[in-house]
């Protein structure tokens, strides 16, 4: 592994000069000429509601209006996980924004003016935002029962869309053997994504019957399906239906899935011959995409007086949305994985789906693990307290360990945890007391640990396909998204490594579901690995036709196994004059003596699918299955100034450590550690949707969702990257994308806790809650 | 989502063609830097008949320093108030102030006469004119007049400018030789924000205060009881404490999105003391340069 | 009421034809065909749509296009006509985008900054973007471009 040339260095970007010069091509940028129409939506003003009538004739009058329609014109449902969600709202609303019609017109203009001429005739039924008043009772059904995988186990006559139960050991006789239990609640609100790329998509369905979509997306593949799956009644088969995905900006989960997608490829068949665009305005993007799920959380964790962990009770209650055909498998992966990276023996976990009068929960760069770890972190910095024991000390004392046997059974895989535990600490400088660089501040220091798994149907796969061109440079095809995080410079630095063609000459293509292979979604912290694999595969079975086909025409190096690549050649080992250029023979062939040519176009694929898998398993202990691919771990801290009478916080620094595995490009991993990590921050310190008591979005705008700028991040962040090699991972490497943001919210709120000695137990943990929370002990102190 | 409304557009090359056109046509809307307007436009928030463009007019350009007063053309960008030597020197709270508001892409065009006019109670410019007793210009067919600022603000966006009357600017008359100021804002961030809540102090030879409260009010509010506490006296504890415990009577914050009534409360005696302070030390030569954050 | 008005776009000068409520935004976008100023929130707050109208960063999604009859539009296709700048390079050097979509933004308010000040400390870079919002990088590896090119960076 310590002579790879092309693996582990920071090459330059690949798309570099494309998105700096203005050249990248997102889909808002393609020209469909003048007969473009545009769609406007009429969204539902309330967050529950029988629909009792739609009138759309005004609307059908305005000049420039092409076509106007509602939930009649396409009642379907659609979904990921589960198929409750529906392409218009059919006979009732379920939250506040939802699309009940579209008018399309040719010109934007005309179509905000005519949308505004729908006329919808309501009757309002009893909201519920709250999930655990949702859950209470039965008496406000949001869902009827519907379509879904066979891992979700809906209760029937409730709001509870699934729940996800893991049991190991025996919690009772765990907390029995605690010297100390602690129990609190934790509370996490609602978070928007805010890639900078709003939502858009393109659709056209040409008189043939052929549907193109052009859609800024992390997943054209099951976009491609969910629209199959949804639009067969129209007749619309898989080969009628092409997904065209150019550059992406941003997604963090947001564009995974479908969500207002579908809206544009319904209304290309009620236009055919027309391209139509829907672009979701900003407003839109906030309360008509995924959210990000709420979150109750009651957590009790028992340990004995040396510091070793006992039992773990965590109930986890999601405000999971309006609809959960996505959402519900996040709930699903954190009903696995929420003991976090510790070894416990006695585990009792429950994961609640619960429907609600709020916009759709979905994907979020962590995919539950952020919201969960917020409590769970918490809880071990204050158990550690408790217990008089160093916090550091006593997560690396519980922290897993390859071989240990995780919650519902299966292996944990190897990990360089405790590496990243130690070398988080040093650089922060744990246990060292830091003076304020403002007198009359404090400075608390906060470290917490994370994990996460890809969370994946188990035979989520991932295929590629390159070929050569004359000169001996490669273009490879792969339907993973470059959605920032350098996936398409990762992709070619691994074929580059295989085939010792530079990164330079190696072009990587964006989706296109007609032309480039399958892979599931750029979702789950998985493409590096699981794409990754698939175009390392692809370059050795390129690598192996080119020996082949050198081993058939030349008698210089018969034997097998004596060829190999370096510098763009062949080579053999046992004959070491013996060098081939690749440029020389990969497209045009090997000219034999007698002058004809052997050989021709190289090419090669690559398929892959992690054959271990599986989601079956007890429903009532998650035993027996083997949902998870592998685990990546790492931990943070932070040095945090506070100035406890405006309760306003400085990052002086912060460092995270995390185990990739290998780092395939390491500019690349530590890009998506200060990211992330800047994410992860600004979910602690500034945002958090706000809705009022009619369920309607209160910030839906970065006027008032606060995401960060240049001037609000820290002071410095440390990257630490630690390689104990995945053994199935491409090089070693495994997914490091939605790590990064995960350990923040717990490790500010630990920092508080140290500077100020009061605990904050509900995100956000912003100034203003600080300075509140400071008063309060102020006035009375205990 | 484009601006669907349709209105004309005029771009007059005169005070008077424009005042004109104002009275001419119901529902003729003003527009200098746009800042605020475009986003109005498209929130259909306002349906102009008619946008006039004033950036074409002279005279409504540019800051001067004369006689002891300074004139802000009502075209004057935030940009170019943070880039006045004359600002810095005779004015440094307009300074102060400019540095928190928004961004470059902003400040390059919005107007410091356009954050009045567009009257948000957290509107920036409000407190520190307020502080420095302003006249704004205003010019119908009528003629041209005079309003004082304390006068200029009667609510939520709302000012005693008819919509016949154009904005032509601001002046503020600076006997306030040594005065010392200082612009305490509270944002929920460092970045670009609107204020949770904002103090702008001067404090003047002979321990004479103005003290001005923005985003706790339906308009920014000059806080005369506490200028009253404090006139005369030395800033000692007593005084910090007697002012800070009139601000309950000065200002009537309520919770919105940016911030709970609680919050602001609790943070308002905080911005008052800093700003009082940092005034006091500036006026005496010391304390830290302007364009410093309190918060 | 259409009217025609004149920008110059990049060096050249463009002939258009524009509603009042028309932005300059939707104009250079659709109309004139330059795509790096993108559409992202439409009321100022992320800057991706930052040009530079006569020398100076404006939100062009608050800029009607009539308002710009007869002045300078400078996006980052002007800027890269022989290639990528100086400073586009040193964003490519450091990773200072990942997306992607908001670096033509970020890339002219840069520019503008160096333009007044060709040696900006840290507090000044940060200040002069603090109005493109980035929600990839961390801001970092922006702040690490700028200081390459003017020659105080770490890299």
């Amino acid at each position: 592994m310590s002579d790879l040339k092309y693996v582990g260095t920071d090459s330059t970007r690949i798309d570099g000069l494309e998105k700096i010069t203005g050249a990248a091509t997102f889909v808002d940028d393609i020209d469909f000429g003048p007969n473009l129409l545009r769609a406007e939506i009429v969204e539902s003003p309330h967050a529950h509601a029988r629909i009792v009538s739609i009138d759309t004739s005004a609307a059908e009058d305005v000049p420039g209006v092409v076509r106007v329609v509602t939930g009649k014109d396409f009642p379907y449902r659609f979904g990921l996980y589960m198929k409750d969600r529906y392409i218009f709202a059919q006979d009732r609303v379920r939250f506040v924004g939802e699309q009940v019609a579209a008018v399309v017109a040719r010109d934007p203009k005309v179509a905000k003016r005519a949308a505004k001429l729908v006329h919808v005739e309501y009757e309002e039924l009893p909201p519920i935002f709250d999930p655990m008043e949702a859950i209470e009772g039965a008496s406000c059904l949001i869902h009827p029962e519907c379509e879904r995988v066979p891992w979700f186990f809906p209760e029937a006559d409730t709001n509870i869309a699934h729940c996800r139960k893991t049991r190991k050991g025996d919690v009772e006789a765990g907390f029995t053997e605690a010297d100390v239990v602690l129990e609190d609640t934790y509370r996490v609100p609602r978070y928007a994504h805010c890639a900078i790329e709003p939502h858009v998509i393109v659709g056209q369905q040409d008189h043939s019957g052929r549907l193109t979509l052009w859609s800024a997306s992390q997943s054209p593949h099951t976009q491609r399906n969910l629209f199959a799956e949804s639009l067969a009644p129209l007749g619309l088969t898989h080969k009628d239906i092409r997904v065209i995905t150019p550059y992406v900006g941003g997604g963090f989960g947001g564009k995974a899935g479908v969500t207002m997608e579908i809206i544009g490829a319904a209304l290309a068949t009620a236009v055919r011959g027309h391209p139509v665009k829907l672009r979701w305005t900003r407003e839109q993007e906030f309360y008509n995409t995924y959210q990000r799920q709420g979150l109750v959380a009651n957590l009790k964790i028992g340990a004995k007086s040396d510091g070793t962990i006992t039992a773990i009770e965590h109930a986890l209650y999601w405000d999971a949305g309006a609809y959960v055909e996505y959402g519900a498998n996040v709930v699903n992966a954190v009903g696995l994985s929420a003991t976090g990276p510790y070894r416990i023996p006695n585990v009792k976990i429950d994961s609640y789906c619960i429907y609600t009068n709020l916009p759709p929960g979905g994907p979020y760069r962590g995919f539950g693990y952020s919201e969960f770890h917020f409590g769970l972190e918490s809880h071990m910095t204050r158990l550690a307290g408790m217990l008089g024991m160093d916090a550091v000390e006593f997560r690396k004392k519980n922290a897993i360990r390859e071989g240990d046997t995780l919650a519902y059974g299966a292996e944990m895989n190897p990990s360089g945890l405790v590496e990243a535990i130690d070398k988080a600490a040093a650089a922060i400088e744990w246990g060292r007391p830091e003076e304020p660089l403002v007198p009359g501040n404090v400075v608390g220091k906060g470290f917490a640990l994370m994990w996460k798994a890809p969370a994946m149907p188990p035979n989520a796969a991932s295929a590629a396909f390159l070929k050569f061109n004359e000169d001996g440079s490669l273009n490879i095809a792969v339907s993973g998204m470059e959605i920032g995080q350098g996936y398409l410079t990762a992709m070619a630095q691994i074929a580059a490594e295989v085939l010792t063609v530079p990164v330079e000459k190696i072009r990587v293509e964006t989706p296109d579901t007609d032309r480039n292979p399958y892979e599931w979604q750029n979702v789950g912290s998985h493409v590096t690995w699981g794409c990754g694999n698939a175009v390392k595969l692809a370059a050795e079975e390129a690598r192996e036709k080119i020996f082949a086909l050198v081993r058939r025409a030349h008698n210089a190096c018969e034997k097998e196994d004596m060829l190999y690549l370096e510098d763009e050649k062949v080579k053999c080992r046992d004959n070491l004059e013996f060098e081939l250029p690749l440029r020389d023979f990969v497209i045009s062939g090997i000219q034999m003596e007698d002058g004809t040519f052997r050989g021709g176009p190289i090419m090669g694929t690559g398929m892959f699918m992690p054959e271990f898998t599986s989601a079956l398993s007890d429903p009532e202990t998650s035993q027996g299955g083997h949902p998870n691919v592998h685990y990546t771990v790492g931990a943070a801290g932070i040095v945090l100034e506070i100035d406890p009478a405006t309760g306003k916080m400085r990052v002086r620094k912060t460092a995270l450590a995390v185990d990739v595995g290998k780092a395939i490009n390491p500019d690349l991993v530590n890009a998506q550690i200060v990211g992330g990590m800047v994410q992860g921050l600004a979910t602690v310190l500034y945002e958090d949707m706000r809705f009022d008591d009619k369920g309607r979005m209160l910030n839906p705008n970065f006027t008032d969702y606060k995401i960060p700028t240049a001037m609000d991040v820290p002071d410095e962040i440390v990257p630490i990257i630690v390689e104990v090699p995945q053994p199935d991972g491409p090089f070693g490497a495994r997914g490091v994308g939605e790590h990064t943001m995960i350990p923040a919210a717990p490790m500010v709120a630990n920092a508080v806790e140290d500077a100020l000695g009061l605990r904050i137990t509900e995100m956000p943990v912003t100034a203003e809650r600080v300075a509140l929370a400071a008063q309060r002990l102020r006035e009375s102190p205990s | 989502m484009p601006i669907a409304h349709e209105f004309d557009y005029v771009k007059p090359a005169s005070l008077e063609e424009a005042v004109a056109i104002l009275a001419e046509r119901p529902g003729a809307q003003v527009l200098a830097g746009g800042t605020d307007l475009v986003g109005w436009l498209r929130d259909e928030f306002v349906e102009p008949s008619v946008l006039v463009d004033i950036k074409g007019l002279d005279g409504l350009h540019g800051i001067e320093f004369a006689d002891g007063i300074l004139s802000i053309g009502s075209l004057t960008t935030f940009t170019e108030l943070i880039e006045s030597e004359t600002v810095r020197s005779h004015a440094p709270l307009l300074y102060e102030m400019g540095r928190t508001v928004a961004s470059t892409g902003i400040r390059n065009r919005a107007t410091v006469v356009g954050n009045i006019c567009s009257a948000v109670p957290c509107c920036d410019a409000g407190p520190v004119l307020l502080v420095y007793d302003a006249i704004v210009h205003a010019t119908g067919i009528a003629g041209a007049r005079t309003i004082p600022i304390r006068e200029w603000f009667v609510g939520n966006k709302r000012t005693v400018l008819p919509p016949d009357e154009i904005v032509t600017g601001v002046t503020i008359r600076l006997p306030m030789c040594g005065h010392g100021a200082a612009y305490v804002k509270l944002g929920r961030y460092r970045g670009e924000d609107l204020a949770q809540a904002s103090v702008a102090v001067v404090s003047l030879p002979g321990n004479a205060y103005r003290i001005a409260f923005g985003a706790v009010a339906a308009t920014p509010v000059r806080a005369q009881r506490i200028e009253a506490v404090l006139e005369g006296r030395e800033l000692d504890q007593s005084a910090v404490d007697a002012a800070k415990g009139l601000v309950p009577e000065e200002t009537s914050p309520i919770t919105d999105v940016r911030a709970s009534q609680e919050y602001r409360e609790l943070m308002l005696p905080i911005m008052l003391e800093r700003g009082l302070r940092a005034a006091v030390a500036r006026r005496d030569g010391e304390g830290p340069e302007y364009g410093t954050r309190f918060i | 009421m259409k009217t025609t008005i004149t920008l110059n776009v990049n060096g050249e000068e463009r002939e258009v034809d524009v509603e009042p409520s028309d932005t300059l935004l939707d104009v250079l976008r659709a109309k004139i065909g330059v795509k790096s100023p993108k559409v992202g929130c439409e009321r100022g707050d992320c800057g991706s749509c930052t040009v530079l109208l006569d020398g100076k960063s404006v939100r062009s999604c608050l800029v009607l296009a009539i308002e710009a009859d007869g002045q300078g539009v400078i996006t980052v296709e002007g800027l890269a006509r022989d290639g990528a700048n100086e400073l586009q390079e040193a964003f490519v050097e450091t990773n200072a985008f990942q997306c992607g979509f908001c670096a033509p933004g970020t890339v002219l308010s840069v520019s503008e900054l160096l333009a007044k000040n060709p040696s900006p400390t840290v507090e000044e870079i940060k200040e002069s973007i603090s109005g493109n919002l980035c929600r990839c990088t961390g801001y970092e590896p922006i702040v690490e471009a700028v200081l390459t090119l003017t020659g105080k960076g770490t890299k």
